[in-house]
């Protein structure tokens, strides 16, 4: 008997091919037109983003493990959490990522790396303390599923032209301020079509890249609910998450600023800025989300 | 793991994998005669059914089945529940052959009912020179590893299980990848 696929959601599917086409389709745009602007100059210019990008698709774990605070803890050191990620890790055909604590009282959680063999799974000290074991494996398995899914390389790459864009559109600027630029055939200087191109690409390419993160928050709790079978694990994590972080004083959430597109639920919640600026969905639709799979699975959930 | 698992996210996960669990008959010989394991006649299947209408399925399906399994093989089928909220069907057997086939009997029977995705691993447990020693078997790997807790703890004898693993490297099929050796520490046997 084949399993019926819980959580399918086509609407979710067609949604981030839209999105990943369009992006897709504004890079190539941007690309034409600074080819034909530049010439060939564009080229060394690519590779050396080109370079930049990979070196931080590369290094993402050191780099995300060290911003945090984070420290590899042994099997020794947290036994629970170890046992933890193992059952998950052979549940999900997954090889065991590295395990961190940060030792901060913030109830937290990511997971990077480029690929499952490099990757890290961390959770706060916070998290470990505040929540029940259920739901921490609930926000393990989220974070297993980011790594399962390969986030960090899908936001390296859908990133990558962004990169490109904004660095070029510092240096269209600074080209009109040093008033350089020749004209060519009489039409608008080249800084200003650099600048003007570079200003929308990094506008809309930076919308997309967000609307395709939080479709990817909804995608790794679709796999959290997969693994441990049991969605309002989750669910229960996130709401205790939300309303921690509201009480915790903002000192601690400075001092983590920067990585929120990694953190399970975003520190610093902007509600007037409204969804479209959010690297994840709002808490309501992803419980909504969350619950919808849970019923598919028949599992009693209180909303 | 497709593309479009990665470019829309997982919807399933793996199913398992059952044919090399029988690998463990043939390699029983040498298991007892050369690295001196005995069996200890218990060996365990676990998994983890997904959602409540299933479980309660599952709850009548495996009870009748471990009748079938207790009818066809003379084997003692028990059902626990451990600390992370998998089922354990605990089998009893003398013989290691009939061991073994009741645990593929039962991986099967769960399979064909729909839990094959669900199946986490097969536990066999051997007594040792010194300690209790068990192999395990991942459901979605298709290849065994060793597992020897210290009984300190969540602590392992990993250079008796890298011993055991160049020993048993000819004779069944082991889990290259060290980072999939999961260990399954206080398991449910009795």
């Amino acid at each position: 008997m084949r399993r019926k696929a819980y959580g399918r959601d086509f609407g979710l599917s067609s949604r981030m091919f839209l999105t990943m086409f369009v992006l897709g389709a504004l890079y190539v745009a941007f690309f034409v037109v600074m080819i034909n602007v530049f010439d060939f100059g564009i080229v060394p210019m690519v590779l050396i983003v080109g370079g930049l990008a990979f070196l931080q698709y590369y290094t993402s774990d050191k780099v995300a493990l060290a911003a945090s605070g984070a420290k590899v803890v042994g099997p020794d050191e947290a036994p629970e959490l170890h046992a933890m990620v193992d059952r998950l890790c052979a549940m999900s055909d997954l090889p065991k990522p590295r395990v961190a604590v940060i030792p901060t009282e913030m109830p937290n959680a990511f997971a990077t790396g480029r690929s499952p063999k490099h990757s890290a799974v961390a959770v706060t000290e916070g998290l470990w303390r505040r929540l029940e074991p259920r739901e921490v494996e609930g926000v393990l398995a989220h974070e297993l599923s980011h790594i399962a899914n390969r986030d960090v390389a899908v936001m390296t790459i859908a990133s990558f032209f962004a990169m490109l864009a904004a660095m070029l559109m510092r240096m269209g600027m600074w080209g009109g301020m040093m008033g350089g630029g020749r004209n060519r055939d009489g039409g608008a200087p080249a800084w200003l079509i650099i600048l003007v191109v570079s200003l929308l690409t990094y506008l809309i390419s930076t919308l997309l890249i967000l609307m395709i993160s939080r479709y990817r928050e909804y995608a790794a709790d679709r796999g959290a609910a997969l693994m441990t079978g049991a969605p309002e694990q989750l669910m229960s994590a996130l709401q205790k998450i939300a309303s921690d972080m509201v009480r915790i004083p903002d000192r601690d959430l400075r001092q983590v600023e920067g990585m929120n597109a990694f953190f399970i639920v975003p520190t610093s919640v902007k509600r007037r800025a409204g969804e479209l600026f959010l690297t994840h969905p709002p808490l309501e639709k992803r419980l909504a989300r969350l619950g919808q799979i849970a019923q598919e699975m028949g599992r009693p959930v209180a909303l | 793991m497709g593309l479009t698992d990665v470019l829309f996210g997982r919807k399933r996960l793996k199913g398992a994998k059952l044919d090399k669990l029988f690998a463990l008959s043939t390699a029983q010989v040498t298991l007892e005669a050369e690295l001196g394991l005995k069996a200890a006649g218990v060996a365990a299947v676990v998994f983890k059914p997904l959602s409540a209408g299933e479980f309660a399925r599952a709850e009548n399906e495996i009870d009748e089945l471990l009748g079938v399994a207790a009818q066809t093989s003379g084997a003692d089928v028990r059902r626990r529940q451990d600390a992370f909220g998998y089922q354990w069907l605990v089998v009893k057997d003398r013989d290691f052959e009939d061991l073994v086939t009741s645990v593929h009997l039962v991986s099967s029977e769960l399979q064909a009912r729909g839990f094959g995705e669900q199946l986490l691993a097969a536990l066999f447990a051997f007594e040792g020179r010194e300690r209790r020693v068990f192999l395990i078997y991942g459901y979605k790997r298709g290849a065994f590893w060793p597992f020897v807790p210290t009984g300190e703890g969540q602590e392992r004898d990993n250079a008796e299980e890298l011993r055991l693993r160049s020993e048993l490297e000819g004779e069944l099929p082991i889990e290259p990848d060290l980072t999939r050796w999961l260990g399954l520490f206080d398991a449910p046997l009795d």
